[in-house]
């Protein structure tokens, strides 16, 4: 049984909040545990973005607090050239998406990640 | 409907991005549509230049960052940290040791290196200024931002006058924003979560060159690009090359505008040339690419999007040293 940690950008964070607009300067992260093959929700947690408060490296920041919160795959909108290589290194698998809530941005990423 | 964001960029500087905007905003406003314009240039904010405001309704101060100083009853003036600050912020004054607040990053190392913790941090420190004027003379609001010189260039303080911009905005309507000059945190900050951008570009190699690379950004962050073409007539050579770029990168030329003195006029009268000179050549061709932008562009903006955005995400990413495992 395979569980996977997916980190998205959010306001206020849980699964009924929609994924925000941008990467580096969002507020917070929520950070969904899931089990992969039944896609059920396991855990959910927020966390707050370094980044939000960076007057620069924004990105970097913001990936780094996603690698700590050890998730592995980040879900939202188009990560900068920084965040998207620090992702990279990090081994975080970037997905994108925006406008949904995040709950169906994590359905939509494990039937991705299944397929 | 929804918010979009138009971003006017170029890359290279002084090409005529806020003198575009500010005729674009007050053209666009005319038709009827619900705009906000912001000045994403921090470090030099001027289409409230263009725009002839001279009175803010609302400065916000703005906080960023911190800064070191020395509590003197705890300073035992051991010489420690002003061996380390990197910066060569500490200074003795007096036979006091102070920091030099224009040379302080807050880095932290200072109070690291203190045998006697007499090192504390102010956090609020003034970074910049968030100016609001609810109604120009042309209908819509402006907001603009000014950092401090010495203090970080910020995509922060960007962040906020968009976010600012937003909630004026509210759920529909359209956000114009002037961004800086160059591809640094300020620009990506302002390109961010944008759907188009207007690439302002003059006939000159060092403009295309600068060109090439706001659109590279472009495409990493899914926005649909287009060109004007200021001065076209100054460089026809140099115009074939921007063409050949564009007809490559399917970026879609909506404008060309011709040299013309009224422009440089109209800056110096402070109010944009379209409502200056109405009658100039460069007031036809802006007032024919804002009818574009209305008509063509914005009116079902979802379409043209999804004609002119890259077809897939082409990421722009720095080269990355991977330490050697020893």
């Amino acid at each position: 049984m395979a569980t996977i940690r997916i980190a998205i950008p959010t306001e206020k964070g849980g699964l009924d909040d929609l994924v925000y607009d941008r990467l580096g300067r969002a507020p917070t992260f929520t950070i969904v545990e899931a089990d992969l093959d039944t896609g059920e929700i396991k855990k959910v947690e927020v966390i707050k973005n370094p980044g939000a408060e960076a007057g620069s490296g924004a990105g970097v920041k913001a990936a780094q607090a996603i690698a700590d919160a050890k998730a592995t795959v980040y879900v939202g909108p188009n990560p900068g050239p920084n965040a998207y290589a620090a992702l990279q290194y990090l081994g975080v698998k970037i997905f994108t998406i925006t406008g949904v809530k995040v709950k169906d941005a994590v359905k939509n990423v494990i039937e991705e990640l299944k397929s | 409907m929804t918010v979009v964001e138009l971003v006017i960029a170029s890359g290279k500087g002084g090409v005529g991005k806020s003198t575009i905007s500010g005729s674009l905003a007050v053209l666009l406003a005319k038709k009827g549509l619900k705009l906000v314009a912001a000045d994403a240039d921090a470090e030099e904010p001027n289409l409230h230049i263009v725009l002839g405001i001279d009175r803010w309704d609302r400065v916000e101060e703005y906080y960023e960052g911190r800064i070191a100083y020395i509590l003197q009853d705890k300073c035992t003036k051991c010489n420690i940290c002003a061996e380390e600050c990197p910066f060569g912020a500490v200074e003795v004054i007096d036979g006091n040791y102070k920091i030099n607040e224009y040379i302080c990053e807050g880095c932290l190392t200072c109070s690291l290196a203190c045998p006697v913790k007499a090192i504390r941090y102010k956090f609020k420190v003034v970074a910049g200024h968030i100016m609001l004027a609810e109604k120009t003379r042309y209908g819509f609001p402006l907001i603009s931002g000014e950092s401090v010189p010495g203090r970080p260039n910020s995509g922060k303080l960007v962040t906020e006058i968009k976010n600012r911009a937003k909630a004026l905005l509210g759920t529909e309507g359209v956000l114009l924003l002037d961004a800086a000059a160059g591809i640094g945190c300020q620009v990506i900050s302002s390109l961010t979560g944008a759907q188009f951008a207007l690439l302002v570009v003059e006939p000159t190699r060092a403009s295309l060159s600068d060109l090439k690379r706001i659109h590279k950004l472009t495409k990493h962050f899914m926005i649909a690009p287009m060109i004007v073409i200021n001065k076209f007539d100054i460089n026809p050579e140099m115009v074939n090359d921007i063409e050949e770029y564009a007809k490559e990168e399917n970026i879609p030329i909506i404008g060309k505008i011709p040299f013309d003195e009224s422009v440089p006029k109209s800056i110096n009268m402070r109010r944009p040339v379209v409502e200056a000179f109405p009658d100039s050549s460069a007031s036809q061709e802006l007032r024919r690419i804002a009818d574009f932008v209305a008509e063509k562009v914005l009116s079902d903006w979802r379409s043209w999007y999804s004609r002119y955005r890259p077809k897939k995400p082409e990421p722009y990413i720095p080269v990355i040293v991977r330490p050697q495992k020893g």
